[in-house]
């Protein structure tokens, strides 16, 4: 029969991130850590925990993650403002209703003055160019109210240039295709209205074919399922509306069972370690998928898709229809 | 021997800033002894802004323990332009770390930015052969790849840096058939990045192209890696899919011709001893063949893509679905 999402276990383990840990892994990731928090925000509104973490906490936290110096925001307290790290202390902040915390102008500026003359985005002041960031940046702007300051052109541009003989994406312009690439790219088309630079049967049908026998999605040819794949492939389909074209019933079993049913969390697949990670993206992929007591979360921001169409963001994006029962 | 830097009589000029302590925060850190030892060092030169070879030690540590942290990264990059350090040598010694840790952005990112700053072809070439030597500890890499491919382009040399690259790609797909990278790659040197030298007879060109799809479709013809190469190749050239209705017909039949039954043809190779069939991949092929005659051949594709989305291929059974009624709606 197989198991069910146990939901109670996962908002523990949770909670349980923040706590004392001797870990060395743990704060060898902190400059992960706003991004992590924004990961377990998000389970956890999908889960229809949200309030199992401590608002004005987290919002402190936040805050203290400010680099005053760059106008943005950095991964941990005394780190470097990142894109990365900007655009989740937006998404958390949207979604504790705590925006008026942050200067909006000064962040708008620091944004945009990371674009490069090409059109795609560098992370920070290292340089470092990636398709991920020119979605960080599409999406900040986006949840900011300020997408018309953006060159479209110019970043369209960049996006086009990146599509492969495949359909797909990459990271840079002449870079494979890659799933996690394709859905930052697919998704910043969809905030700024230019999805008819998808070549979209080619594509859905490229992302249709990371289904493997097992159920799970890999993220390119010949590679391994993972969990992660759940979200990337999915809310990318979901975008072009051929979620529909995936195997529901054997990628939702296949999640499933990567869940760790002793500590919590859901690991990349079955019998490997949980992480914060893996538990929103498998968390995201059971949701579009209709699991039943999850909320609808939107595939195009992933954050929960009632704010979102609250805000006047929503697009045109189909996710199955959500079963009362499991 | 104590390897804090707080023991270091080197050190004691330095003013250690500890990680902030006030706020009270969701996210707690603990830190092992010798990485908040030398972070909190860290934290204590970026706020003197000292830039210096003691420095360059110091984040050296740091990466080795976090090769993630990329504050430290972008420190020691600075560092490293200040005081005029030998970039190449520095090269060198990050070598050890892109191998150990090359499924960290920053250990590329960081050769990048080396490379701009030296700016020299012959480094360009090393740096290829070096991440040959990476590659072959992971064939698939993603950073790896995308890196040489920056590389190819940036430097855009054909002689020294360009002319290697198809037999490379070729080399390893030799070794492994189904690396979508190596294909990726190979698209990427002789269509996507412009004319390689002596591909200038594009005619030629495409039928090498077609002809090493073919051999290794022959060689295993269940990998969606050749068959999206193929399909990208027959689409960049505008090549109709219909030209290739004689290589692709033995694919979908459920058993190879008895031995005696087939004819050699060498533009057409058939499937090997151990292939599996009929090939999914070639009977998709085939369906799409017929659905672009249009007329009384949709009927065929139809009969394909039922087959498929009942039997040979019931994973996707609802995209094949969509084929036959997007086809009928249109007939």
């Amino acid at each position: 029969m197989g198991s069910a999402l146990d939901i109670p276990l996962h908002v523990k383990y949770i909670q349980s991130l923040g706590e004392n840990k001797d870990d060395l892994v743990y704060h060898l990731t902190a400059h992960l850590r706003l991004n992590a928090v924004y990961w377990g925000l998000t389970a956890l509104c999908v889960m229809k925990h949200k309030d199992a973490l401590d608002r004005d906490e987290m919002v402190e936290f936040v805050m203290s993650c400010w680099d005053d110096e760059a106008g943005a925001f950095g991964a941990h307290p005394d780190h470097d403002a990142h894109l990365l790290s900007t655009l989740s202390a937006i998404q958390i902040l949207v979604m504790q209703d705590a925006l008026d915390r942050v200067d909006v102008p000064r962040i708008v500026k620091y944004i945009l003055s990371l674009q490069q003359p090409s059109g795609v985005f560098a992370g920070d002041a290292f340089g470092e160019i990636d398709t991920r960031f020119l979605y960080c940046a599409v999406n900040a702007l986006s949840l900011l109210g300020h997408l018309h300051e953006l060159d479209v052109e110019k970043t369209v541009g960049y996006i086009r240039r990146c599509r492969n003989f495949d359909g797909g994406f990459g990271a840079r312009e002449g870079a494979e295709s890659h799933a996690a690439q394709v859905w930052v790219c697919v998704a910043a088309l969809a905030i700024l209205d230019k999805l008819d630079e998808v070549d979209v049967d080619t594509l859905a049908w490229w992302l249709a074919e990371r289904q493997l026998p097992s159920g799970g999605l890999n993220g390119r040819p010949e590679k391994l399922e993972d969990v992660c794949y759940s979200h990337w492939v999915l809310s990318s389909l979901s975008i072009l509306k051929k979620l529909h074209w995936i195997n529901a019933d054997k990628l939702i079993a296949f999640i499933l069972s990567a869940q760790d049913l002793e500590h919590g969390g859901i690991a990349d697949r079955p019998g490997d370690q949980a992480d914060v990670f893996h538990t929103i993206f498998g968390v995201a992929g059971l949701s579009l998928l209709g699991y039943p007591g999850l909320d609808d979360l939107d595939p195009v921001y992933c954050m929960p898709a009632g704010l979102i169409e609250s805000k006047g963001l929503r697009k045109d994006w189909e996710a199955l229809p959500r079963k009362t029962s499991p | 021997m104590s390897e804090l830097f707080a023991d270091d009589p080197e050190w004691a000029d330095v003013v250690p800033i500890r990680q902030y302590e006030n706020v009270n925060p969701i996210a707690p850190i603990f830190y092992s002894e010798e990485y908040k030892d030398a972070t909190d060092y860290f934290r204590g030169i970026i706020k003197t802004g000292e830039m210096s070879p003691r420095v360059l030690k110091l984040t050296e540590k740091i990466i080795r323990m976090n090769p993630a942290h990329y504050t430290a990264w972008q420190h020691r990059y600075k560092t490293l332009i200040a005081i005029k350090a030998d970039l190449e040598e520095e090269l060198r010694l990050m070598d050890v770390i892109a191998t150990q840790f090359m499924k960290t952005y920053q250990v590329w990112h960081h050769r990048r930015l080396l490379l701009t700053a030296i700016n020299s072809v012959d480094v360009a070439v090393l740096e290829l052969d070096f991440l040959r030597d990476v590659l072959k500890l992971d064939t698939k890499n993603y950073h790896t790849w995308s890196y040489r491919q920056w590389i190819l382009a940036h430097f855009n040399n054909e002689t020294r840096l360009w002319a290697r690259e198809r037999a490379y790609a070729e080399q390893l797909l030799d070794a492994d058939v189904r690396n979508n990278s190596a294909w990726h790659h190979r698209f990427f040197v002789v269509f996507s990045s412009g004319v390689r030298l002596g591909d200038e007879d594009r005619e030629q060109v495409l039928r090498r192209e077609l002809s090493y799809a073919k051999e290794k479709i022959a060689l295993a013809p269940n990998n969606l890696s050749v068959w999206n190469y193929l399909r990208g190749v027959l689409e960049f050239t505008d090549t109709p899919f219909e030209t290739l209705t004689s290589f692709v017909e033995p694919y979908t039949a459920s058993r190879r011709l008895a031995s005696g039954e087939e004819v050699l043809d060498l533009d057409n190779p058939l499937p090997s001893e151990k292939a599996e069939l009929p090939c999914v991949a070639a009977l998709e092929f085939m369906a799409d063949i017929y659905e672009k005659r249009a007329g009384d051949a949709i009927a065929k594709a139809v009969e394909i893509w039922r087959s498929l989305a009942d039997e040979r291929d019931v994973m996707r059974k609802k995209y094949w679905e969509y084929r036959i009624r997007d086809a009928l709606q249109k007939a």
